[in-house]
């Protein structure tokens, strides 16, 4: 009577085990089929600001004006929740799912079970751990702004409009996050590209209103010269704002602000002209995201990175813009 | 036969070593050092802008770091006074906002703007110093429940929200000036010299270090020590409350997620490099002054010459080490 040994029983088991995860890792992303009306899910991950609420609107809106029925959850800020939401879509059948996920790594078992389930998944805004998960192949595409492009458009809209001005005091986002690093090189490599241009310091304000006033208010101490604050977000140009004030100089005068997100108090701001130029980070994924869709539908061959364009304003539209801004 | 010479505790005048001085004056030659390495590096340090972006930068530490060393001088220790500021920060806009009820006078709504959150984190405060006392929970645990679910609770009544406001008479508290001074600038002083004032010359600042030096021996010399020990927490937490006030005027903006955020870090370094001990049982308010002063001139140094903040975190702890190490050696010696 053949015996197996515990030894071959493992060795077995685990061959078939990597069989098998060789097996779900070759496969490609699921097919979508083209149908009249879709069942999509959207798993926001938070709603406790206007960008997040800008871009739940926007996916409401593209949905209904498609006639789609769309499945909506907010994790509140839990990315054990929005495993559980996505969970849920799964079970609901629903036929793609948008998710912006909450972090890079928890995110990726909820990535795993849509593909098994046999549904495709849209990645918006932010992306999964690259290490764990492949656009193409474990989800479809990554949707989103392309940050080192904006603190570009920044430096080119400065390199024309600068009106003598050339000190910079740049005010980062918070070290190390991905918007801050790519805001900081897209600006300083086209501002060096530009000439005639000098960052005479440059320092963290962490994305907040009062840490980048603090920051500003020492740097401008220091530097009395300069004459353009660069911020990283809304958040920290207007307190920069605030402490150009307190330094008893003029915002938009003295010392031109220049910002990147575009929410509607900057872009108020900019109306006012206290700000003087403004790229907008688009919440609006709802046409972008839906157009993706159709086309993969279609069965067109999708770029892992499909870039969510970004509005610009000035001076030139801030008035005219104001109630679209978010 | 054994006599006891008492020769040699003839009052002679001491010579103090110099570690103790180093103890003693040891904030106060830091900030003097600090002062002239800024005049010789620093570009346009010598200016009254400077003066004023640090002390109006310092304040909110400055006020917050006083109830803290009160609380300290119990031998406690306050970790919730981030999250107050947060709650008192979220709480005054919706008052005058109008987003609970409409209240008609706007100069009654302000008022009620700085009086019912202050109120609030000292109802607050109450609550640490009942767990402390009554229920005899350790301070650090203790006051970790309201650290931990204070900002939760900032964060629920806005809903996350950040709230954006403008109005001058709450503001006039961070914006305003008085007699040349900045209003939050002044409120610092104020409240820093009602400290020194009340730990010096009234009883109730004798009871606080003598709960401190020894609470049994202070218990049995019938010092109501748990009275004294709640009402700690409550002043801690309305110079909490106080302070969040400060914050969200200067910003014209109360963002529940970052009002106060590690500000109870601040507030314990001002007090430990400002040389009173945290094991309780003394309280030193010129200190703590000193000791906010050379952690926001540190930063400031470190800003203005370009040095990123990360550094900054760096020598603030290596500050803190320092001044622990100062002290404990003066003690011994």
């Amino acid at each position: 009577m053949p015996v197996f040994s515990r030894r071959t029983f493992i060795l077995a088991a685990s061959a078939l085990g990597a069989l098998s995860l060789a097996g779900t890792a070759a496969a490609e992303v699921p097919a979508l089929k083209q149908k009249q009306t879709y069942k999509v899910g959207f798993a926001q991950t938070e709603s406790n600001n206007p960008w997040r609420i800008a871009q739940t609107d926007s996916m409401k809106a593209e949905a209904a004006k498609l006639g789609y029925q769309l499945v909506y959850t907010d994790a509140a800020g839990s990315a054990a929740k929005q495993v559980a939401d996505v969970n849920s879509m799964i079970a609901q059948g629903v036929d793609v799912i948008f998710l912006a996920p909450r972090e890079e790594k928890p995110l990726i078992p909820a990535v795993m079970a849509a593909k098994k389930a046999g549904i495709p998944v849209i990645l918006l805004d932010r992306s999964v751990d690259p290490k764990l998960a492949k656009p193409g192949q474990d989800y479809l595409t990554f949707i989103g702004s392309d940050f080192v492009k904006e603190g570009q458009r920044m430096a080119e809209w400065l390199a024309k409009n600068a009106n003598g001005k050339s000190k910079i005091i740049e005010l980062e986002g918070t070290t190390g996050s991905s918007p801050a690093n790519d805001r900081k090189k897209g600006f300083d490599e086209a501002i060096k590209a530009a000439g005639n241009f000098q960052i005479v310091a440059s320092q963290s304000g962490d994305f907040a209103r009062d840490k980048g006033r603090q920051v500003a208010e020492a740097l401008l101490q220091a530097h009395p010269d300069a004459d353009i604050i660069y911020a990283h977000n809304d958040e920290m140009a207007i307190g920069a704002i605030s402490a150009i004030e307190a330094a008893g100089k003029v915002p938009g005068k003295d010392i031109m602000v220049l910002s990147i997100d575009g929410g509607k108090e900057a872009v108020g701001l900019v109306a006012e002209g206290k700000i003087a130029a403004v790229v907008e980070c688009n919440p609006r994924f709802g046409p972008k995201a839906f157009e993706t869709m159709a086309r993969y539908a279609k069965g067109e061959k999708i770029e892992p990175w499909v870039i969510n364009d970004d509005k610009f304003y000035d001076s030139t539209n801030a008035k005219a813009e104001l109630p679209n801004a978010y | 036969m054994t006599i006891t010479d008492t020769s040699s505790a003839a009052p002679t005048v001491r010579k103090l070593s110099s570690l103790q001085l180093a103890s003693r004056y040891g904030t106060m030659l830091a900030l003097l050092l600090l002062i002239l390495f800024n005049l010789a590096m620093t570009p346009n340090f010598l200016s009254w802008q400077t003066v004023n972006v640090n002390l109006t930068q310092v304040a909110a530490i400055v006020i917050v770091a006083t109830g803290m060393t009160l609380v300290i001088a119990t031998g406690g220790i306050d970790l919730s006074v981030g999250s107050l500021m947060a709650i008192s920060g979220a709480v005054a806009p919706m008052i005058f906002l109008d987003t609970l009820v409409p209240i008609a006078d706007p100069v009654l709504a302000v008022a009620l703007a700085f009086v019912l959150p202050i109120l609030v984190t000292m109802a607050f405060g109450w609550f640490n110093g009942m767990l402390v006392t009554r229920y005899a929970i350790q301070p650090i645990v203790a006051t970790l429940v309201l650290f931990i679910a204070g900002r939760g609770i900032a964060q629920v009544i806005t809903n996350g929200n950040l709230q954006v406001f403008k109005n001058p008479g709450f503001q006039f508290i961070a914006m305003g000036q008085i007699a040349g001074i900045p209003a939050q600038v002044a409120l610092m002083l104020v409240v820093a010299a009602a400290a020194f004032a009340v730990m010096r010359y009234t009883m109730f600042g004798r009871q606080v270090l003598a709960v401190g030096g020894n609470e049994k021996a202070a218990r049995l010399a019938g010092i109501p020590v748990r009275r004294i020990k709640i009402l700690v927490y409550v002043i801690s937490g309305a110079l909490a409350g106080l302070a969040g006030l400060v914050v969200v005027a200067r910003n014209s903006a109360s963002d529940a997620n970052l009002v106060g955020l590690g500000m109870e870090l601040d507030a314990i370094a001002a007090v430990a490099v400002g040389g009173s001990l945290l094991s309780g049982g003394r309280a030193n308010i010129i200190g703590t002054l000193l000791g906010a002063l050379v952690i926001q001139l540190v930063r400031y140094t470190l800003l203005a010459n370009g040095v990123p903040d990360a550094a900054a975190l760096v020598v603030k702890a290596g500050l803190i080490v320092l001044a622990v190490y100062v002290q404990q050696r003066a003690d011994r010696s």
